[in-house]
């Protein structure tokens, strides 16, 4: 744009930086400066403490828990919802009869309201009653009851996967709509260079839809770190703190026993994870182009 | 002049009139979605508007998962209702942060004293010898309601499940296979702190002594404790996820003998095809059964600009002719609960035995946090953890609250 | 491209099996919703009710649920449009923007999708209550906007960095005014990312819970994600209802994309997206 269309941009602009301004930077610098005070609803007066809760938080026997537990559940749904994303897409673009269908199908788990989806989960879990326990009991693959998620063994991965049912919708349409734009020229000079389709795949179609794996990748991320009701409903972050994530555990602190100071510090916390998380992935990303670049 | 003397002084009077005709009352209440108990409620307010026809009471319903948190935003956020029941285990809390009004004088002034009602009741309203809410409902963690059928097929009788032993050697006998014994459940909530609870106070122990300090690691409430981790094998897999809602399902369905509830559960039962009955809780070392109260007390909000119209609308609630019709759990108010026992509840007479041995949670401004403690330790409890070396954890822990 | 026998065989298996990993927890949800009140839960769990009832779709459909729906679809479709709009501005100044100032504001954009909602959201109730807001559709509407908007700007900016600038700059050329551009070029070309943002934008709403719960108080007021709370009590849920309502909800969301599936992959992939 040129110089006299910077006014533009600032019209443009404009409302956007206000509501973010004002809704979510005031809000979350309130928060931080809460952070380093003593408060609680039962003691309104806050108190200055400086770095005191942070340290009280950081050497508290929940807290690496609640780190590992919110790394393994973000690494575990981000992957796992792209890769099944991915497939289902593939799937989905090969011409066959039920293709329509199924497109329309597969995002119904992603309407469903969040809350819902971890109530009907839960009760499929369920040791006696649920149905999953009964179709495995069905077809011979369990013998007794398994407790999905009253046990510490079994309960992240099991929270993990309903996340995966209820998110891989979202990523199979991104990458649906970015496999639609794969050059259908370039796939078939490869197929009469001889190549099969895993090298088709290999070859033309990923590189051509990596931006694209960027962008899913950063987003379900950022929405699966933060994503509350699924964990909170299923298991309250139990058993024993097994499922206990970032966002579970602020809710708890501060609506479940009012402690606003010390959610306040997950809070700062939790996006200083996030945020290594995501850059993290973004430097690897670079590292890698750049190195493919130079090879 | 005169006109205009005249004009003003009408107008007002006209105003002041018409202020006393506008008092809104803002009342929360937690949705009763067991009962269909909002009508009767809404037609309980109804009356009272009838009464005072000066006074509107706009009633809000919130459903109970999302109301603690409601509350405490509505609160912090300088927008409290007039009115709210609260959990017994919240009164502390709202007092000690200012959020709700002393109550003290107008008790006194109303004729309401601890005597009208269930005295734990009357006492978890009480901070620092001041009164911050009125007894609403009440009701005891808990019954153990059996089912009959499963009984007598396993050659148990009722009276057995009263003692520790006693339902220990009941459980064994009930579990068979595709059948479990007792409905022990353990997840993350308030129903696992206190049914635990009456175990501890049954056997003679404590959460918290007398002096405030974490009682949970002496012999009576350890032993409690041990007895409930080996009680479990007798209890549906998976309990550590499990509550009492799950055990009810359970229950229904005929493949659990025992299940644990307050008296609340039984028009469930009574509308199921269960041939069932029910004892008070299970007495251990101390001989007694000692239930868990649980319950609702009316609030005054210290925010609030109408607190006398606040006041009438909780006299008016928890009167005797209507104190049992606005609620599904027991009225607070003793005159009515008999009342309430006669009409709708079987062993009208064990219920009030039962709500006359219950002890109430700690009454701190901290309760929930020393709540959280306990339920991890529960938890512990439960997937078999040594139970003297959790215990001891957890009151390392709820000491340092201090 | 033609497959070999062999493979259509497998890529169809895997379409069953598709259907089957999305299908059997509906199939359940609409069990329960059949089963009576009256008829206990079985163990093993039965796949489908001995004595099937529409007693629970009777009881859900209540004019509250009408209302929950139709709060539901204004919430989320204003939402959407606004959205939308405001990021597509947004982007487009960050995507065609050459001021150093912008690098700055777009990292604040993305560190702003990173916050936790529950540790903001008493300040906001307190924003909401000064402006006079409270139980309305506004403050939902604003509360939304506001924490859709970052991801929004970041998916549209994407998008739009892709746009060949030359056709902007050949009508540049030609005259055209920069709302022109923007408007008669940028817009209808972005259209893909335009839709994927308001699909994204749209979920996020239509089941946000939070907010939903914290702003709104009265009944009329309340969206579906709370409402359907009401069959949640203190000691047990009532499944048959939830259930019942639950699929409910579902129904005409799917009908929806049905429908519309064919125009909307279509519309996702239309030119531009190359990557």
């Amino acid at each position: 744009m040129s110089t006299q269309n910077r006014w533009l941009i600032w019209i443009f602009l404009a409302p956007t930086m206000v509501l973010m301004g004002v809704l979510l930077y005031y809000p979350m610098i309130g928060t931080v400066v809460e952070s380093f005070y003593d408060t609680s609803f039962i003691s309104p007066e806050p108190r200055f403490v400086g770095w005191a809760v942070y340290e009280k938080v950081w050497n508290s026997r929940q807290f690496p828990q609640v780190v590992w537990n919110s790394v393994v559940w973000t690494l575990g749904v981000v992957l796992l919802q792209n890769l099944l994303g991915f497939f289902v897409a593939m799937l989905l673009n090969q011409g066959l009869p039920a293709q329509g269908m199924l497109r329309a199908l597969v995002l119904l788990p992603f309407v469903l309201p969040g809350v819902v989806t971890a109530i009907l989960w839960r009760f499929m879990y369920d040791p006696q009653l649920g149905l999953i326990n009964s179709l495995m009991i069905r077809l011979g693959l369990v013998e007794d009851n398994a407790a999905w998620l009253a046990s510490s063994d079994t309960a992240m991965a099991a929270v993990i996967f309903v996340a995966v049912w209820k998110g891989f919708p979202f990523s199979m349409l991104i990458f649906l709509a970015a496999l639609q734009s794969v050059d259908r020229s370039q796939l078939e000079a490869a197929t009469l260079d001889g190549a099969g389709p895993w090298r088709r795949l290999i070859d033309v179609t990923l590189p051509a839809i990596k931006p694209v794996i960027l962008v899913n990748v950063v987003l379900t991320l950022i929405l699966t770190f933060n994503y509350f009701d699924i964990v909170w409903v299923m298991t309250r972050g139990g058993p024993q703190n097994a499922t206990h994530i970032f966002p579970t555990r602020i809710f708890e602190t501060g609506f479940g026993q009012f402690r606003f100071g010390e959610a306040a510090v997950y809070g700062v916390f939790s996006i200083l994870i996030l945020a290594v998380l995501a850059a993290l992935y973004v430097i690897v990303q670079k590292t890698a182009d750049g190195r493919r670049r130079t090879a | 002049m005169k006109t205009i003397l005249l004009t003003t002084a009408a107008a007002l009077g006209l105003a002041s009139a018409a202020a006393a005709q506008e008092v809104t009352l803002q009342f929360w209440d937690n949705q009763q979605t067991e009962s269909g108990l909002s009508e009767f409620q809404q037609a309980a307010v109804d009356r009272f508007m009838a009464e005072n026809p000066d006074i509107t009471v706009e009633v809000t319903t919130i459903p109970y998962p999302e109301y603690q948190q409601r509350l405490l935003t509505a609160v912090q956020g300088g927008n409290a209702p007039d009115i709210a029941t609260l959990d017994q285990i919240w009164v502390a809390a709202f007092a000690q942060a200012g959020a709700v009004a002393d109550l003290t004088d107008f008790a006194a002034g109303a004729g309401l004293s601890r005597d009208g009602f269930f005295g734990g009741a009357w006492d978890s309203a009480v901070v620092n010898d001041r009164l911050y809410g009125i007894p609403f409902n009440v009701d005891v963690w808990q019954f153990s309601f059996y089912n009959q059928d499963l009984l007598d097929a396993a050659g148990v009788a009722p009276a057995d499940l009263t003692t520790f032993d006693g339902l220990r050697t009941a459980a064994e006998a009930l579990t068979t296979d595709g059948q479990f014994g007792v409905g022990l459940f353990g997840h993350r909530g308030e129903d696992t702190v206190v049914v635990v609870n009456s175990f501890i106070f049954s056997n003679g122990g404590e959460v918290l002594n007398a002096a405030g300090e974490c009682a949970l690691d002496e012999a009576p409430a350890v032993e409690a404790m041990e007895y409930l981790q080996d009680l479990a094998q007798f209890a549906p897999d998976g309990i550590l996820n499990a509550n009492s809602g799950t055990m009810r399902e359970l229950f229904l369905n005929g493949s659990l003998a025992i299940e644990f509830w307050p008296a609340l559960e039984q028009p469930t039962l009574q509308a199921s095809d269960i041939n069932w009955g029910f004892v008070n809780g299970t007495a251990g070392a101390s001989g007694t059964a000692v239930g868990t109260f649980g319950g609702w007390n009316l609030a005054v909000f210290e925010s609030s600009a109408n607190k006398e119209a606040a006041q009438k609308f909780i006299e008016f609630m928890v009167r005797e002719d209507v104190n049992g019709d606005v609620v599904d759990l027991i009225p607070a108010n003793v005159a009515a609960a008999e009342a309430f026992l006669a009409e709708n509840r079987e062993g009208p007479e064990d219920i009030l035995a039962h709500l006359g041995n219950a002890k109430p949670r700690p009454l701190s401004a901290r309760y929930l946090e020393v709540a959280e403690i306990q339920m991890t330790l529960y938890q512990d409890v439960f997937s078999g953890a040594n139970v003297a070396e959790a215990a001891t954890a957890a009151c390392e822990d709820i000491d340092a609250l201090n | 491209m033609t497959q070999s026998p062999q493979t259509r065989a497998v890529l169809m298996l895997a379409q069953v099996m598709l259907a089957l990993f999305i299908l059997i927890p509906f199939f359940w949800m609409l069990s329960v919703s059949l089963k009576p009140a009256t008829e206990p839960f079985a163990i093993p769990a039965r796949l489908w009710p001995a004595d099937p009832t529409l007693e629970n779709y009777v009881t859900a459909f209540r004019p509250e649920f009408r209302t929950y729906f139709l709060n539901s679809m204004i919430v989320s479709g204003s939402t959407v449009v606004i959205t939308v709009t405001l990021a597509l501005l947004a982007a487009y100044s960050f995507a065609r923007g050459t001021l150093l100032i912008l690098s700055g504001l777009m990292a604040l954009v993305v560190l702003a999708q990173m916050f936790p909602h529950s540790a903001i959201i008493i300040p906001i109730y307190k924003l909401m209550r000064a402006a006079d807001l409270l139980n309305t559709y506004a403050s939902l509407i604003i509360a939304y906007v506001s924490v859709t908007l970052p991801v929004a700007i970041w998916m549209l900016r994407g998008f739009l960095l892709k746009l060949p600038i030359s056709l902007e700059e050949a009508a540049a050329i030609d005259g055209a005014g920069p709302l022109r551009i923007f408007f008669g070029i940028v817009v209808p070309l972005a259209r893909p990312g335009i839709i994927a943002t308001a699909v994204y934008v749209l979920i996020v709403t239509w089941q946000e819970f939070l907010f939903a719960l914290s702003f709104t108080s009265t009944q009329d007021m309340r969206t579906l994600p709370v409402g359907l709370n009401d069959f949640i009590g203190q000691y047990g849920i009532r499944y048959g209802e939830l259930m019942a309502s639950s699929v409910m909800v579902s129904m005409p969301v799917i009908a929806l994309f049905f429908f519309l599936q064919r125009y909307f992959v279509a519309g996702l992939t239309a030119g531009a997206v190359k990557g």
